[in-house]
């Protein structure tokens, strides 16, 4: 039979490939969009109170879009987007509100306390720990500079 | 009877009495449609969790099966069934509302091979007459067993496959069943119809279709399938994973038996997927063995190609719910006599590729014939079952 070596260089070869142009172009339009909705909501916070300050725009801006996220997670929209738009749609912080709320709405089956409050960070835990950790060295290197 | 290094042929046939099949939505969207005994519009069938809607389908499937044997619970002897949720437990928990003895099995996708081989050795040898063989699998469940939660907006990999929502179960035995009444599919919208009824009503303006019930299958010869891994690590690439240990088997097959794939009508295997059916194609064609055109991926024809589910239809219900419900039926009426079923199943946990580990393929086959009904004369249909005899050759060309 065919040997370990020649089977893996075969499979390789001729393995069906993702369609880059397609994934890029879809993840550009898609993200690009969900960028745009945030601007917007920036802009409209601005109208509303002129006097706010920038950092609060922004917290507000990142609450709302969490929000979005994780609504149209529970509604079950944002997985469809996610197949189209792939890393459009994960990247943004929308993704990540739908990486924390899918495994919640998942596992709720499994009770509050061993089912939604210890898998909720499943897929998200990474994410955070590399932030943490990032923050805090970040921080650490700041105090020399 | 031991045949050859690895293979074996039944020293008395072993009869399959009935296939009973559920399926989802999806599935019966698919090419098989229409051959399926009962679909679900709602794949939680009011359950409140994807592993007790499969527990439910698995329950039901091998209940329908033996309802459609005529038989009372009570008369099978042994159940032989397997899943592919963590410790089988669509299987041994529909197992507690039978009052049989059960033997929890597992081989991944090629699951049903495995039981309906055991399950014939097991009459064979005479410690059973009569034994169920089930197997399921739920796309929800699997997905998330294996893979992310249902609602995480990731994308599939071109390689992916479908896991198939659904269970199936047939009833062995013994002693050759009698002659049973047809299938008479008259009700039917003709939309609702599978493709060959379709085309049957199209060809002859008659709306009553009568499939008599000519032929009952046996199960007659198997082999055993080795653990074969050529170091494929993708877990998203079951196809590549599972073909080698396919092709080893088929191999070993026609050498124990001295044939040649000629030698069968047809040629179904498990799960591979489209792309799993060429690296196949492609190793056996290395060692000089050219499948013919009968040749069907189960997995690969699953679906139809607007269904998106990229290579098509996996888990251990997809070989067991078109063998059930499509093949039994061909065979059952005559237009196919003697086949190769070759499911196949990829080993593998959620852990071990992260540990590193590579993906080993198992894969058993098993041979089934066609046996005329003791009281059946020569049958009257027969041109309607050349027609259907030519377009099965036709339609496995096309779905290729």
């Amino acid at each position: 039979m065919i040997s370990r070596e020649d089977y893996q260089a075969h499979v390789k070869a001729v393995q069906p490939k993702s369609p880059m142009f397609r994934s890029l172009l879809a993840s550009f339009i898609v993200g690009g969009i969900i960028c745009c909705i945030g601007e917007g909501i920036s802009d409209i916070i601005k109208l509303i109170s002129p006097e706010m300050a920038k950092e609060d725009v922004g917290s507000w801006t990142s609450i709302s879009m969490i929000f979005l996220g994780a609504f149209l997670t529970a509604i079950g929209v944002y997985d469809k987007i996610g197949h189209f738009a792939g890393a459009g749609s994960i990247v943004p912080i929308t993704g990540f509100a739908n990486s924390i709320v899918s495994p919640a709405m998942e596992y709720n089956r499994e009770g509050v306390f061993y089912g939604i409050c210890s898998k909720m960070f499943a897929i998200a835990g990474p994410i955070i720990v590399f932030g943490t950790v990032g923050s805090v060295l970040v921080g650490v290197i700041g105090l020399f500079i | 009877m031991k045949v050859g290094k690895n293979s074996f042929k039944l020293n008395q046939p072993v009869y399959i009495k009935s296939g009973y099949t559920i399926v989802g939505e999806k599935e019966n969207d698919g090419n098989f449609g229409g051959n399926f005994d009962l679909v679900l519009s709602d794949d939680l069938w009011g359950e409140k969790s994807y592993e007790k809607a499969e527990c439910k389908m698995h329950r039901e499937a091998i209940s329908g099966a033996i309802a459609k044997a005529k038989l009372e619970r009570d008369d099978v002897d042994i159940m032989l069934a397997g899943d592919l949720l963590n410790e089988i437990t669509a299987s041994s928990l529909s197992a507690r509302n039978f009052p049989t003895p059960f033997l929890g099995l597992y081989n991944a996708c090629s699951t049903f091979s495995e039981s309906v081989i055991l399950g014939s050795i097991l009459i064979d040898g005479g410690f059973a007459d009569i034994v169920t063989c089930s197997t399921s699998s739920h796309f929800s469940s699997a997905e998330r067993q294996y893979r992310f939660p249902l609602e995480l907006g990731n994308q599939r990999t071109p390689t992916a496959q479908w896991t198939i929502t659904g269970a199936g179960c047939s009833v062995l035995c013994r002693k050759k069943p009698k002659k049973e009444d047809g299938i008479q599919k008259t009700d039917q919208n003709v939309e609702d119809m599978c493709e060959d009824d379709r085309k049957l009503v199209e060809d002859t303006g008659n709306k009553h279709i009568f499939y008599e019930k000519t032929h009952v299958a046996k199960v007659v010869e198997g082999t055993f399938g080795r653990v074969i891994d050529l170091g494929m690590d993708d877990e998203s690439n079951m196809g590549a994973a599972m073909a080698p240990a396919c092709a080893n088997t088929i191999m070993r097959h026609l050498e124990d038996f001295g044939r040649t794939p000629d030698c069968y009508d047809a040629i179904f295997t498990g799960d591979l997927g489209r792309h799993g059916k060429e690296l196949l194609e492609f190793i056996l064609a290395r060692e000089g063995i050219l499948l013919p055109d009968t040749y069907m991926d189960c997995g690969a024809s699953y679906f139809k190609a607007e269904q998106r589910t990229y290579q098509g239809g996996s888990g251990a219900g997809c070989v067991n719910t078109v063998f059930n419900g499509y093949i039994l039926n061909k065979i059952e009426n005559g237009t196919l006599n003697k086949i190769l079923v070759v499911p196949t199943g990829a080993l593998l946990s959620k852990d071990t590729p992260l540990q590193k580990e590579t993906i080993p393929g198992i894969s058993h086959a098993f041979v089934v014939e066609s046996e005329k009904y003791d009281d059946v004369t020569e049958p009257e249909q027969t041109e309607q079952k050349s027609k259907l005899r030519n377009r099965f050759g036709k339609k496995n060309r096309e779905i290729k």
